[in-house]
């Protein structure tokens, strides 16, 4: 009932969200429809083993709505679940113009994420894949920044073109069912010939490509998250991206295993090629919010690595930097949103000194800066541990290029740092005071949850201990 | 059988109307009172009761199929008239004979669904052309109605003569007009009748591509969509266009098989040459009307897989398309005939002005474009897993090719929406009544309701 | 007298055909152009006659059809001609090229 509940609550509460006129109305419904949700997703984590739900839909097609929650699930859930609320608090004081449509089409969008998450079924899972997207384009392109309208048909045309050459190949293996049947299982026992693996594999890893996105399907991104209305930019790079790291590990690692097994060099290449001149290029930005863009390429890139590096260490690396991925560059969206409202730039050049006008700020930055480049004891350092681990048994020289990515990390990092927050104040910052206090309220939060994480990461890797075993076991 | 005799009745009793009331509300009234009859007697056709019983001489063959799509056509039409009713007794000055015309087209669609005969194939394709010549005239004192009625007459008659000359010499060869007679289960160990039958056959083909607007005889179309008025484009491009293709299917059930491997290769070829004519110029067109007019030839594409892979999938396929393609048409072309500026740019910030209007604009758009949760992504999913399931690994690129044009249409139909949503402008719009605005939602309620369980829908027509 | 072969009429029409597809292809007024598609619907009645007479003298099947032929072709010129006529009245020709609203 549990996964049902994920699904339906954001949904008929974004559907609600659409009549409330009053503004102030449609924040509190939103933020209450969100805690809900959250409050949903933790009563499913304390519930053990894999939750399901299964109800007919299209009998004769062979599809049914059939949802499970195992770890990896029960985690991403959490995550989107956690996201929202923590977005709409922080960034509270942003107006929107139609307030009550922005605010219903956030719901509807995370309704479409939990869905993608916990489907069992191909069909519904694609249904999903496209219906996160459609709220995301529409809130893009109405309340974005200048050049919104061609960047967001951009990004709808690159994700829309992979998924349907996705849906191709999930028309294909349908009919390869015995049974005919969209189900998870049924999937997962299919035998398919090396030869069509090679060739389906690429319809599926392209749609998971592009929404990852991976060099050399990245070309949207940095243009999508700088043009977002900042609160977007957070559910696409906290939540979104991970649609398409869920997906490699939930859809094509165990149903294509050979020709994972035979492209994987040829994926990793890339992954490290894009980590590489993503950071590169994240040097060179002068722009807040393009500076976080491309480090989040560059740590996608690990990931996808790290899964093609297909054993147990990266598996578990992935899954936990899934979420803390998510969570620290939440945190880090909340920063760049905080000063780009108060001061109206996002431009280094005009920026600087801002610790000695907003301390509280610089502390938190600080941390979810070392948590960026993964420094012991922040979360993500365990995660990114464990992942070049598994690049590095699978072949050297591959984790000497990956591993130069986190000097670079280091570089643009620290640098962003201390030219936002330190050295003199130049006259846009000459008047700057400290953010508001359910901002720094929200990035307390997300900063305790960095650092209990990087001290025992055990709780996380538990919890998807079982998907972990279940992917390996399918290959 | 009901369904033909009604229907024609039905246009007599419309011309009649227009002689004793001038009302217009009345004649709408009647068309509808009389659309509803339709619906009921194809009805009883299926449950075996019929109002007059006819010996057809097994010219006519009455399968589920056709009643469900004579259903599915008829229920179509109620909704364009209740939606655009108006606009049709206004399109002209002979508000009664527009009906009348209509209630024949329909009665020629009947005759397509079934026929069993060539000859029953050529009068029903002359019932269904010849209304329509004078339904994309109806608007005397325009130009361009005239113009496209003439092009579409040029073109219609030609087709004709072609489809006529297929005819003669498939009836040389056999000797017989029936297609029953002629399906190859029926004529093991038939004499092999030479090159001509499948070149009388191609004839056939031919015309009827010409009717079905797809490329490399899609040439008319643009033209004669851009000058009819509004009304009897939406009618012309979804209803006949559907019947088209369903009398298509009905002839490739049965004969598809002397054409042998040749077909196969013909038809990907023209499927292609179909969605990328119509998906790269519709790319390029400044008018809505005419984008429209383009992706009809874009949509008829996708429905030519039907014609391609003939399986129990592609039949309900075909049906599904019908379904959602006419309904997102028929909403599109009326919010279009509301438009004062019919250009791209007539639509910016239709949302703010008119959030009703956009916002089903916006679905019928939606699904159009194939996006889940509405009914045009099953159409089309219906389509391309017809074909898997028929030819397996080998089909897979014709599959590719077309999701990626599918992609393309996306393109001109979200610049609707751009326009609508995220662009600012004062668009001019006429009056518009609350009954229309409700008439819309429902549509849309529709589409997201198939598009929801389409099965629905199709399990309807197993009965 | 011999009787004449089915070939020689298959000719007469096929070239019948041919002339009219010709005249609508190249001919510029409605009215020749109307008289074209009048060729091409009766080089098929000739194809069917003949057809009927000389293969299948049995049955009235070829006959009928160009019965239905002759008729709807009537039919179909009332239409033209009301609508060359309407065309007529608003551009005083009859030469398609003078209809130039809608561009291909």
């Amino acid at each position: 009932m549990i996964p049902l509940l994920l699904i339906l609550i954001p949904l008929l509460g974004g559907l609600i969200n659409f009549f409330l006129k009053e503004e102030k109305t449609a924040k509190g419904w939103a933020l209450l429809i969100s805690l809900a949700t959250l409050a949903a997703s933790l009563a499913g984590i304390a519930q053990s083993g894999t939750l399901s739900f299964d109800a007919a839909w299209l009998p004769t097609l062979g599809s049914s709505f059939a949802l499970s929650a195992d770890g990896m699930a029960k985690m991403l859930t959490l995550l989107t679940a956690v996201s929202f609320p923590v977005i709409f608090i922080a960034t509270n004081k942003n107006n929107y113009k139609n307030t009550s449509a922005f605010y219903a089409l956030m719901l509807l969008s995370q309704a479409g994420l939990m869905g993608v998450f916990l489907s069992a079924d191909c069909l519904l899972f694609y249904f999903f894949w496209e219906l996160a997207l459609i709220p995301v384009y529409f809130l893009c392109s109405i309340w974005g920044g200048e050049r919104r309208i061609a960047v967001t048909f951009k990004f709808f045309i690159y994700t829309f073109i992979g998924s349907l050459l996705m849906l191709g190949g999930i028309l294909y293996l349908y009919f390869l069912t015995p049974d005919h049947s969209f189900a998870l299982k049924s999937f997962y026992h299919l035998h398919i010939s090396a030869k069509e693996q090679n060739f389906v594999f690429w319809l599926f890893f392209i749609a998971f490509a592009i929404k990852m996105p991976v060099f050399p399907f990245h070309t949207w991104q940095p243009d999508a998250y700088e043009q977002s209305p900042t609160a977007v930019t957070m559910v696409l790079s906290a939540v979104m991206v991970k649609m398409g790291i869920y997906a490699v590990v939930r859809w094509l690692i165990p149903i294509f295993p050979e020709a994972t097994a035979h492209f994987d060099n040829l994926v990793m290449v890339l992954a490290i090629i894009g980590m590489i001149y993503a950071s590169l290029i994240a040097i060179r930005q002068d722009d807040l919010k393009r500076l976080i863009a491309y480090s989040s390429i560059a740590h996608i890139g690990l990931m996808c690595a790290a899964i093609f590096a297909q054993n147990k260490v990266g598996l578990e690396g992935v899954m936990i930097q899934m979420f803390n991925h998510g969570v620290n560059v939440l945190g880090l969206w909340i920063v760049a949103d905080a000063i780009e409202q108060q001061l109206g730039t996002r431009k280094f050049s005009e920026l600087g000194g801002l610790a000695q006008k907003a301390p509280g700020l610089a502390i938190l930055l600080v941390i979810l800066a070392f948590a960026n480049i993964a420094l012991p004891l922040t979360n993500a350092f365990v995660g990114e541990f464990l992942m070049f681990n598994a690049v590095f048994q699978h072949n050297i020289w591959m984790a000497v290029f990956a591993g130069t990515s986190i000097i670079l990390a280091a570089v643009y990092t620290l640098n962003m740092v201390q030219k936002v927050f330190y050295g003199n104040t130049v006259p846009s910052t000459e008047h700057a005071i400290e953010a508001g206090s359910n901002t720094r309220a929200m990035l307390i939060v997300l900063v305790i949850v960095i650092i209990v994480l990087g001290v025992y990461p055990k709780p996380m890797i538990d919890l998807t201990n079982d998907t972990v075993s279940t992917i390996l076991a399918a290959r | 059988m009901n369904a033909i005799i009604f229907s024609a009745l039905s246009g007599v009793a419309m011309m009649f109307t227009g002689i004793f009331t001038t009302n217009k509300s009345a004649i709408r009234n009647v068309a509808v009172i009389a659309l509803l009859g339709l619906i009921i007697v194809n009805l009883l056709h299926s449950y075996g009761i019929f109002v007059v019983r006819v010996n057809t001489h097994s010219m006519l063959q009455f399968e589920t199929f056709g009643l469900f799509f004579n259903t599915l056509v008829f229920a179509a039409t109620l909704l364009f008239v209740l939606l655009s009713g108006k606009d049709v007794t206004n399109a002209g000055t002979y508000g009664a004979e527009y009906f009348a015309l209509i209630f024949f087209v329909l009665c020629g669609v009947s005759i397509l669904t079934c026929y069993n005969s060539l000859l029953m194939l050529f009068i029903g394709i002359e019932i269904l052309s010849i209304p329509l010549y004078i339904l994309t005239g109806a608007d005397k004192r325009n130009l361009k109605s005239n113009e496209a009625s003439l092009k579409y007459f040029l073109m219609g008659s030609f087709s004709t003569g072609i489809l006529l000359m297929g005819i003669t010499l498939v009836y040389g060869i056999t000797g017989t007009f029936s297609i029953e007679a002629m399906r190859p289960a029926v004529s093991v160990g038939a004499p092999n009748y030479g090159i001509l039958e499948p070149v009388g056959l191609l004839f056939i083909f031919i015309a009827l591509l010409f009717k079905v607007s797809a490329a490399p005889f899609h040439f008319w179309t643009p033209d004669v969509y851009d000058g009819a008025p509004t009304v009897f484009t939406s009618f012309m491009a979804t209803i006949v266009k559907a019947a088209g293709f369903v009398s298509f299917i009905r002839l490739f059930d049965a004969r598809a098989i002397e054409m042998g491997i040749s077909w196969k290769i013909i038809l990907p070829v023209i499927i292609i040459a179909t969605l990328l004519i119509g998906n790269i110029t519709a790319v390029f067109q400044q008018s809505v009307k005419r984008m429209m007019a383009y992706s009809s030839i874009a949509q008829a594409g996708f429905m030519l897989f039907a014609v391609y892979v003939n399986n129990d999938m592609s039949k309900e396929g075909i049906l599904l398309y019908t379904a959602a393609y006419s309904i997102a048409t028929i909403g599109i072309f009326a919010i279009l005939t509301r438009m004062k500026d019919i250009t791209f740019d007539g639509f910016n910030g239709l949302a703010k002005k008119h959030p009703v209007l956009a916002a089903t604009n916006a679905v019928f758009l939606l699904s159009l474009a194939g996006i889940p949760l509405t009914a045009g992504f099953f159409a089309k999913y219906y389509m391309l897993a017809a074909v898997v399931k028929e030819n397996g690994a080998g089909a897979l690129w014709l599959v590719i090719v077309a999701v990626l044009f599918a992609a393309v249409s996306v393109y001109y139909y979200f610049r609707v929406i751009q326009a609508m949503y995220f662009k600012e402008g004062e668009p001019e719009i006429t009056e518009v009544s609350g009954g229309f605005k409700t008439a819309l939602v429902m549509l849309a309620v529709l589409i997201v309701l198939i598009g929801t369980f389409p099965s629905a829908l199709l399990n309807w027509f197993y009965f | 007298m011999s009787p004449v072969p089915v070939t020689h009429i298959l000719f007469v029409s096929t070239a019948l055909f041919f002339i009219g597809m010709y005249g609508l292809f190249t001919r510029r007024n409605m009215i020749t152009m109307l008289m074209s598609v009048e060729l091409i619907l009766n080089s098929v009645n000739i194809n069917f006659v003949a057809f009927n007479k000389y293969l299948y003298p049995g049955k009235l099947d070829g006959i009928f059809f160009s019965l239905f032929i002759i008729t709807i072709a009537a039919a179909e010129a009332a239409v033209a001609i009301a609508i060359i006529i309407n065309l007529y009245r608003s551009h005083h020709s009859i030469d398609v090229e003078d209809a130039g609203e809608l561009k291909y």
